[in-house]
């Protein structure tokens, strides 16, 4: 009997009935998952990183990586690519989070991060490859079995596209231009070989809160508070807070989460001290919406359960509230609209907070914005406004 | 089955234990509470006798004489006792209760008093009025004299709440939009508890107040001195208290009457000290319950409107609290 005739043979026999079938194929997934459990056990496959991936297979996973990436990501674009005030916010936090690995222009990728598998890409060549939604799905799920993280704090999306405002901007820039955007004032490199040596005077590291916050001047993204000036004990609170991940911000989740309880103190002591540095000029807003501000502000709508603002937020209030007087507008906006939207309420403050600012209407909430923004720092209770 | 009786028998003891002197139907301390209690018992005695009676002719309709049996059975019977019976009894018992409430639905005398009460998620408004405006705020704690005409204004300012005293009076709803009167009149001094009747929501259960009827002299002594000035803070504790209470923003929803403090959200606070409970009527007035409701209030009435400050240190609430036991 031929070799073909016996095969056969074997194939008629067992398509004789759906219980033989049936048995054939659960022996050959068994065998299969026995075989598979063998080949992991007995450590015959190299999981160096230093190996890489055979040709073929760093082929069918990029392939894999990039379609399940286009299928899952939203249709939405950037809303604006020229919104300074977003690309700021994401390049203050690309440098601190992206950069030790992916580089940034005129740094290269860090040899420990290019030893990764896959390793990094530079990111210049490869954001003009995908869709705004798709850069938003990357940096808001990262990349399993690559190394690339998530968002810290999933809900914040606001803060996702902040950063792929600031990934559109990217390949645009040069050394200069790049440390402009990521470290504002504190960009200089006039550093001393003792301070470099010591670690000390680097800009460069994920702390220096100046930054995007400004030491001298006011911050140079409209999204990011002014600290200086602002009570000591406010700002300890909300380094804690964010420390110890009760208030939801992946941005300065990331930037506090290594300070200990000594340098929060002084970190808070320190700003609260420096000299109010005045806001940055925008366009004033229209008269209507600075009224309809200020009477929620002063008295609030005792209807509707919104108490008066400047009861705590006026120059007499407790030192762990915030003095919202001269604050950026888009700021105070966005702060309120995350609290509407679930979030920051289970610190001290926030509890407070949160309940009140859920009361707020969305045009409200930008009144109240537009109104303290209006407001020179210190402003009291029953100041006056000059318009 | 001995059992069950038995065990049924314990529960109905158990329940008629809740009955006591403040907040009973039973015992009913004013005019408008005796007219619902008369009523009351004459409807218990009424369904009692109509009970007998049914007992009876069922036993007779099942083992009775055959004279009786067919009597029962015919449609004579049903027509007298299902028809009749039921048409003029409760017609005249209609009649009987809208006379004997006549007083409570329209009264033509004039009230001694007037005290505005809205219902609010979940605490009551109490505002003494007269001609001249509102002259007096209060929350949860309603000090009215004894043996006069008292109107109470009910109205609600969110969802529909019930006010009921039993031992003063029947119920009457608090409407969105609407305004219901009723008239009391406590005959003895006294304290008289009651709740909301009507489900308002989340901690509706825990809703209550309650009312304290005072000699005539002590209730104009009472009304008398609450002046536009509250006493200056005694100690320097309170004083600091005082301090952390305007700066610490409770004064955007309290008020308290002749400090900066004029919030309108909340109860008013200007005589804080004086309640015997707190929370609606939900917990006793001491300094640590005070405490506990300033920085854990939602713990002790979850869900109630009240954030909880938790920024306060324990000395501070210490000292907030004794400036708010000073409110007299």
């Amino acid at each position: 009997m031929s070799l073909l005739a016996r095969a056969r043979a074997a194939s008629r026999w067992l398509l004789a009935s759906w219980r033989r079938v049936l048995g054939t194929a659960l022996i050959l997934i068994v065998a299969g998952l026995a075989g598979i459990t063998l080949f992991a056990w007995i450590g015959v496959y190299n999981v160096a990183a230093s190996t890489g991936h055979f040709h073929v297979v760093d082929l069918f996973l990029r392939f894999g990586m990039e379609n399940s990436v286009k299928t899952r990501a939203p249709g939405t674009t950037l809303p604006s690519q020229d919104d300074e005030d977003t690309v700021r916010l994401g390049a203050g936090h690309f440098h601190g989070g992206c950069a030790y690995c992916h580089g940034s222009p005129g740094t290269p990728v860090s040899p420990v991060a290019a030893s990764m598998l896959p390793p990094p890409p530079d990111l210049k060549d490869k954001v003009g490859l995908w869709r705004d939604g798709e850069l938003f799905w990357i940096v808001k799920h990262g990349l399993k079995y690559a190394g690339m993280p998530g968002w810290p704090v999933l809900q914040r999306e606001d803060e996702v596209w902040a950063l792929v405002a600031f990934l559109r901007r990217l390949p645009m820039l040069d050394r200069e231009a790049y440390r402009a955007l990521a470290m504002g004032e504190v960009a200089d490199e006039s550093q001393t070989g003792a301070e470099l040596a010591a670690g000390r005077g680097t800009s460069d590291s994920v702390e220096a809160c100046a930054r995007c916050h400004g030491l001298k001047e006011a911050p140079r993204s409209q999204l990011v508070p002014i600290l200086q000036g602002q009570p000591e004990a406010m700002l300890a609170d909300a380094l804690r807070a964010y420390a110890a991940g009760e208030r939801d911000s992946g941005v300065m989740q990331t930037a506090v989460s290594g300070l200990s309880e000594r340098l929060i103190s002084r970190l808070a002591a320190f700003y609260s001290d420096l000299p109010r540095p005045s806001l940055r000029s925008t366009l004033p807003p229209e008269r209507a919406m600075l009224d309809r501000g200020e009477g929620l502000a002063r008295e609030g709508v005792p209807s509707r359960g919104i108490p008066a603002c400047m009861n705590c937020h006026g120059p007499d209030g407790l030192p762990t509230y915030p003095k919202l007087a001269g604050q950026p507008a888009r700021y105070l906006e966005g702060r309120l609209q995350a609290w509407r939207t679930g979030l920051n309420g289970r610190n001290a403050t926030g509890v407070i907070m949160a309940p009140i600012a859920r009361r707020l209407s969305p045009r409200q909430a930008a009144d109240l914005a537009a109104f303290f923004a209006s407001l020179p720092p210190g402003a009291g209770r029953n100041d006056r406004v000059e318009r | 089955m001995m059992t069950r009786i038995l065990s049924c028998c314990t529960l109905a003891a158990l329940a008629l234990t809740g009955c006591n002197e403040l907040q009973s139907a039973l015992a009913p301390r004013g005019d408008e509470a005796r007219r619902v209690a008369l009523l009351t018992w004459i409807l218990f005695a009424g369904a009692a006798a109509i009970l007998f009676a049914v007992g009876g002719a069922l036993a007779l309709a099942i083992a009775g004489p055959c004279r009786w049996r067919r009597a029962l059975g015919g449609e004579r019977a049903i027509r007298l006792g299902g028809i009749a019976f039921p048409m003029v009894t409760l017609t005249i018992l209609l009649g009987y209760g809208v006379w004997l409430m006549r007083e409570t639905i329209a009264s033509d005398r004039p009230a001694a008093l007037r005290v505005e009460i809205t219902g609010e998620q979940w605490w009551w408004r109490v505002a003494y009025a007269d001609q001249g405006g509102i002259r007096l705020s209060e929350a949860n704690e309603i000090r009215i004299p004894v043996g006069r005409e008292i109107d109470l204004v009910l109205r609600s300012a969110d969802v529909i709440h019930s006010f009921w005293v039993p031992s003063l009076g029947g119920k009457l709803d608090m409407i969105p939009g609407r305004t219901n009167t009723l008239r009391l009149r406590a005959d003895r001094p006294g304290i008289y508890r009651g709740q909301c009747a009507e489900y308002c929501g989340g901690p509706h259960a825990l809703m209550a107040l309650e009312v304290v009827a005072l000699p005539e002299a002590e209730f104009a002594a009472w009304l008398r001195s609450a002046g536009p000035q509250p006493s200056a803070p005694a100690s320097i504790g309170e004083r600091r208290g005082s301090e952390l209470f305007q700066a610490a923003g409770c004064g955007a929803c309290h008020a308290i009457r002749g400090t900066e403090a004029a919030g309108t959200i909340g109860p008013d606070l200007s005589r804080v000290g004086q309640r015997r409970f707190l929370a609606a009527a939900t917990i006793p007035n001491t300094p640590e319950n005070l405490a506990r409701f300033i920085a854990k209030g939602q713990s002790l009435k979850p869900g109630n409107a009240m954030p909880e400050f938790r920024v306060f240190s324990e000395e501070e609430l210490q000292v907030l609290t004794a400036y708010l036991g000073s409110l007299k």
